[in-house]
């Protein structure tokens, strides 16, 4: 519960304070990260790649603040009911945007080898599965900071979308394959780019469970339907 | 069930456990000032129950009621009623005597008698019971090994109780009032004078004891009503304002005065 009013002790208030702008300031870093990762693989810039490959350092580095941070909260001011949720959440919560930092990192790391082979088709879609999970990012980021349990639950949700477009792009690369050889290297390297990308959104989900946890107090442990079916003997019977 | 999933059912409210004492509807006047404004809660068998409020909130006052020590004072007056095993103590036919065997209490500043250890202890046993000279050791054994004191003072039983240290002192007033073999434990900010450590014996000791008796804890230590108590009552004003599980208390408050009071945004 957030009540809206001050901590007795105003110091209090900015570590918490500081808390939340951390995490925020690390998820936009690993939003930034993964759009980059979808540019350099765009433009087939290797150079750059290497680079959003370096960045992640950065995030890694903000999250071991935030663990610092959180130890120091947990040990100096014991924290109780709603700072006690806010702080576990902090932690949580960065742990899954670490993760999908490595993810976004993985997708420029594999940018590199795609760039040396001839372009194929299929990477526009990698584009618009990326905006999905960034727009997923960005929402339960802002349902974090604005502590909105309705707008975390809603990312959680939609993200079947992410995971229905997953599904598609990989039947379609399966048919690039089965139609030429020659698409495999290159189609592979989608496979996993995409995998990544949809793995980002299970981290988004995970993070509006943490939302909602901080601020009802409740898990959300509603069973959400899932879309992701490329593992289902269905999916990679199609084009035979 | 909607797409809200905000909706959560109301957690279930108190202890699974029989209640000891049930209090309904009590009222309290100081000269006339309303202390205590409809207090109503069941106290549960053999759990702690922690007392939790800013000063003045009637916390005291309402621990105070428990064994009617209000009753030496005149103008003071309590209205509604605490029933103790189905009886009501309020009530003037309700003896002083048979109260003050049943609920036993410790206050914050450790007050031994000024006499031996042994007769600390044996005095109050002699009150109410004559005993022979081995039964009375036996009892006074007891008290004192239930109170973790034994060990302490067993080569020294004739020395003086106040050449103790506070904590020991404060576990001698534990064994003086577990000594009559009450059923409930009333403790006022039992180890608001002490140090850490002497804190951290009375908490371990009010584990223990737990299972005899029925503890009603007034601390100001919010840390140690989460550490110690099974429930959590957090009053107001001479109000109860929320009374849970100390874990969902201490998590999840209900109220947003008492998550404000926790979390030390009390303005």
């Amino acid at each position: 519960m957030n009540t809206g009013t001050d901590h007795i002790i105003k110091s209090y208030d900015s570590e918490l304070a500081r808390l939340t702008g951390e995490i925020v300031r690390m998820g936009e870093l690993s939003v930034t990260q993964l759009e980059a990762a979808i540019d350099v693989l765009e433009r087939r810039d290797e150079r750059a790649a290497q680079r959003v490959v370096g960045n992640d350092d950065a995030i890694d580095q903000l999250e071991q603040e935030i663990g610092h941070d959180v130890v120091r909260l947990l040990a100096l001011r014991a924290p109780m009911a709603g700072d006690l949720r806010n702080v576990y959440a902090a932690l949580r919560i960065a742990s899954d945007i670490e993760r999908i930092g490595d993810y976004a990192a993985n997708v420029a790391k594999r940018s590199i080898p795609l760039s040396m082979v001839a372009p194929v088709a299929p990477v526009g879609g990698l584009h618009q599965l990326a905006k999905l999970a960034a727009a997923e990012v960005r929402q339960v980021l802002a349902a974090y900071r604005d502590r909105d349990a309705e707008r975390a639950y809603q990312v959680w949700k939609d993200d079947v979308v992410l995971d229905e477009a997953y599904t598609g792009y990989f039947r379609q690369l399966l048919t690039y394959m089965m139609e030429d050889p020659r698409n495999i290297t290159p189609c592979t390297h989608l496979l996993f780019m995409a995998k990544n990308i949809e793995r980002i959104g299970d981290h988004a989900t995970n993070i509006a469970e943490n939302v909602w946890f901080q601020v009802t107090g409740e898990p959300l442990d509603k069973q959400r339907s899932k879309r992701d079916l490329t593992s289902s003997p269905e999916t990679t019977k199609l084009g035979e | 069930m909607t797409d809200s999933a905000l909706a959560t059912n109301p957690a279930p409210v108190a202890a699974a456990a029989a209640p000891k004492l049930v209090v309904r509807d009590l009222h309290f006047y100081y000269n006339g000032f309303h202390a205590l404004k409809g207090i109503s809660m069941d106290i549960p068998e053999k759990q702690v129950t922690a007392i939790i409020g800013p000063s003045g909130c009637g916390k005291s006052t309402l621990l105070r009621v428990f064994n009617r020590i209000y009753a030496i004072y005149p103008k003071l007056e309590a209205k509604g009623s605490i029933e103790l095993d189905g009886a009501n103590i309020l009530d003037p036919g309700y003896s002083l005597n048979r109260l003050r065997s049943k609920v036993g209490m410790v206050f914050q500043k450790p007050v031994p008698f000024p006499m031996t250890i042994f007769e600390n202890v044996a005095y109050g046993i002699r009150h109410h019971e004559k005993l022979s000279k081995t039964d009375m050791e036996g009892r006074v054994e007891q008290a004192l090994r239930s109170a973790a004191l034994w060990d302490e003072v067993k080569d020294k039983l004739k020395q003086n109780a106040l050449g103790l240290s506070g904590g020991q002192q404060q576990r001698l007033c534990i064994a003086r009032a577990i000594a009559l073999r009450p059923e409930v434990l009333l403790l006022d900010e039992p180890t608001s004078a002490l140090d850490p450590i002497a804190t951290s014996r009375i908490e371990q000791l009010v584990e223990e004891l737990k299972s005899q008796f029925t503890i009603v804890m007034v601390t100001h230590n919010m840390q140690q009503a989460a550490r110690v108590s099974d429930l959590t009552a957090f009053m107001y004003l001479g109000e109860l304002i929320e009374f849970d599980q100390t874990e969902k208390i201490f998590t999840k408050p209900g109220k947003k005065q008492t998550e404000d009071y926790i979390t030390g945004r009390f303005g």
